[in-house]
């Protein structure tokens, strides 16, 4: 029932101790977790999209310009102008003025005869009716090719317009050189794996990729989808590889080209990543600690406790016992006291009984005999056994009795040898040599007599019993010393080389009712009223033992005031 | 020299009724009485020398007894006879004016010993009055008129 307690105690305890840091902790972790991630993703994001738009706008006005550069050429001169060599020429380093992307310009008629053509090739006379560009821009009044390397192997791409005069309809063309723009797209770079190029709507490369894929290259990662998006479109997609690519794409010149800038996910991410193994580290790390520390404290709470219970325990049966012991006393001594009263009378009855015994004697009624004899030796053992009873009467009454303890000085010099006299018969009896080494310096002390005389006997009998234990009755020894200590203490010792003492049990040989005689032999308060003597005297009792060495217990007690100086 | 009076008095007849015979034999005058009151109404009527005294007695207790004795007959002795072992019972009546006393069961011939000394106190002090009062008696009314002057 008690285990059961604890183990639910333990249990409430370890689960709190537990709960209540690591709820908040990681509740903490995981919002700072959430927002971290998302707001590096966003801002990853973001930066990617400004960078695809920004371009757009470089790339989308730099063709809308050449486009309108040609326009104005076309408004302003008419076929007849343009048609002239000299005139085109100095039409064309018009141009080339304006911008260096320039790279030819030449005239068709409707029907596709190259009329007239200023830049490095010779196309003059040359027929382009049938060719797909010339269809669609007569259809379409414009045309912006893809990029091709042309015979230089250097990327260019076409922008054509058709005029249309009073009975005429003519086309003006001009090759670009893309070096400007793919320059700015090849340019960007993000991180270690950040890049842009462009591709056309199939799929073509239109610059050049750093990762792999040369110009006019078809992309293997198939990024153009069949839907052309409006504005700026964010994904993720895997390539051939596997490898996870963070894409930003928009589309160009009237949804022809695709402007793609793409990061490897792990790159964009890395801080993201090694954030979270860095929090996924930590959580554990606290989690193990939080579960350590709790299973810690809580072990330690619940021995305290059960401690405390057990002495409280023990503390309870001790005040039972020590109560009944009380009462033991109070009642043996009632009873003694009783007894007393009947003893006196028989004291009285016995004397009478004598006193007219003498007299009958004397005035010669008995006459000497063997009965008489008999009968005065009855009388005798009468008297005798009274005094007996007396003596055992007194000797309960004295142990009942609660009187306050006096204090005088004691003169250890003249009272260890005392106390030791007492018990000399016993140790010769038992084989036991005395041997006394009292200074002539030890300090005078203040106390009950009465009571350090019971410690001393307590401590010689306890002495005598473990020798007689260990050498029956030769070869015991035991050395009662007393000598000044320091800080003006006096220092009694008292060694023996009997049994020795465990231990297990001399660490609990102060308690009460502490024994380790048979039952009925010893109360177990022996050593406990000691120590609480000493105490009151202001003294210490220590024990050291040695099991089958000895035992030597020293009791430390305060000198008397103005005993220094009287002994020196 | 006048023969000793003594009186016991305790609550237990027989010890009373034995003790008595004893004594008496012993060749001493005594007198008894079963409590504290009793013994006054005789210390009333007889000159008593000596009273032994229990202390435990139903009623008027030995201490009361010995208190309202000594404040009545300051020359009577009292010796305190205690059940008791404990010597505080003992000290309370010699501080109230006992002169000794015995311990229960006490011997018969410790009683006769100390009641003689009680009683030889009481003779001395007796003596010491005799002859001072004598003193008094034979000064001249020149010599107190003197005295007085002092």
């Amino acid at each position: 029932m008690t285990e059961n307690r604890y183990a639910r105690l333990r249990k409430l305890i370890l689960a709190t101790m537990i709960l209540v840091p690591a709820i908040p902790f990681y509740i903490v972790m995981g919002i700072g977790y959430y927002y971290f991630t998302t707001s590096i993703e966003n801002s990853t994001m973001a930066s990617m999209r400004r960078i695809v738009e920004d371009h757009r706008q470089m790339i989308d006005t730099f063709l809308r310009e050449r486009k309108s550069d040609l326009e104005f050429v076309a408004e302003s001169y008419t076929f007849d102008n343009l048609a002239d060599p000299i005139y085109l020429y100095k039409v064309f380093n018009l141009l080339q003025n304006k911008s260096a992307a320039f790279v030819d310009l030449g005239v068709f008629n409707e029907e596709g005869i190259h009329v007239t053509y200023q830049g490095p090739y010779k196309l003059i006379g040359k027929d382009y009716g049938e060719e797909d560009w010339f269809k669609e821009v007569m259809k379409q009044g414009y045309y912006i090719s893809d990029t091709f390397l042309g015979y230089r192997r250097v990327p260019h791409f076409i922008v054509a317009i058709t005029r249309e005069e009073p009975g005429r309809k003519w086309v003006l063309r001009s090759t670009i050189d893309t070096q400007f723009f793919s320059h700015l797209v090849e340019k960007v770079r993000i991180g270690k794996t950040g890049e842009a190029y462009i591709l056309n709507d199939n799929g073509i490369l239109q610059t050049q990729r750093r990762s792999g894929g040369n110009l006019m290259d078809k992309d293997a990662d198939q990024v153009v989808g069949p839907v052309k998006h409006e504005g700026t479109e964010t994904f993720l997609k895997k390539n051939q590889n596997g490898e996870e690519f963070l894409y930003a794409t928009t589309w160009l010149q009237d949804k022809k080209w695709l402007l793609v800038v793409r990061r490897e996910e792990s790159d964009a991410f890395r801080d993201v990543r090694s954030a979270t193994y860095l929090i996924l580290f930590i959580n554990v790390v606290v989690g193990v600690g939080i579960i350590t520390a709790a299973f810690y404290l809580t072990n330690s709470i619940v021995r305290r406790m059960e401690e405390i219970d057990t002495e409280k325990n023990q503390l309870g049966q001790q005040l039972v016992r020590a109560s009944r012991l009380a009462e033991l006393g109070e009642m043996a001594a009632g009873f003694a006291h009783e007894i007393n009263n009947p003893l006196q009378i028989m004291t009285s009855e016995q004397a009478l009984v004598e006193t007219i015994f003498t007299d009958m004697i004397q005035k010669g009624e008995l006459k000497d005999s063997q009965d008489l004899a008999e009968l005065k030796d009855s009388m005798d053992q009468i008297k005798l056994q009274i005094g007996r009873c007396a003596r055992i009467t007194q000797a309960i009454l004295k142990f009942g009795r609660q009187s306050e303890p006096v204090s005088r000085d004691i003169d250890l010099v003249a009272f260890i040898p005392d106390a030791t006299n007492m018990i000399a018969k016993k140790a010769s009896v038992n084989g036991i040599t005395v041997r006394e080494e009292i200074s002539d310096r030890t300090p005078i002390v203040r106390g009950d007599p009465s009571m350090l005389q019971q410690v001393l006997l307590n401590l010689y009998n306890n002495a005598m019993d473990a020798i007689m234990e260990r050498h029956g009755t030769e070869g015991g020894e035991l050395i009662i010393a007393s000598a000044p200590d320091e800080d003006g203490k006096v220092k009694i010792s008292i060694t023996d080389n009997g049994i020795g003492i465990s231990p297990e049990n001399l660490k609990k040989i102060f308690s009460p009712f502490f024994t380790t005689k048979p039952v009925g032999k010893g109360t177990g308060l022996g050593l406990s009223v000691c120590y609480g003597i000493v105490d009151s005297m202001g003294g210490v009792m220590e024990v050291s033992s040695k099991r089958g060495i000895g035992t030597t217990f020293t009791i430390r007690l305060p000198a008397a005031p103005g005993s220094e100086e009287e002994k020196g | 020299m006048e023969k000793m009076k003594m009186m016991l008095v305790d609550d237990e007849e027989r010890f009373l009724e034995t003790t008595k015979k004893l004594l008496e034999r012993k060749g001493y005058q005594v007198a008894t009485a079963v409590s504290g009151s009793e013994a006054l109404d005789k210390l009333q009527k007889e000159n008593i020398h000596v009273v032994i005294l229990d202390v435990k007695m139903p009623g008027m207790d030995g201490i009361a007894t010995l208190k309202a004795i000594k404040n009545r007959y300051p020359l009577v002795e009292v010796i305190m006879l205690t059940g008791h072992a404990t010597v505080e019972s003992a000290v309370e009546g010699l501080k109230s004016g006992a002169t000794d006393y015995l311990m229960k069961p006490t011997d018969m011939d410790d009683l006769i010993r100390k009641s003689e000394d009680a009683y030889a106190k009481r003779q001395v002090l007796e003596e010491k009055i005799r002859v001072a009062q004598a003193r008094m008696a034979q000064r001249s009314p020149l010599e107190i008129l003197r005295d007085a002057k002092k």
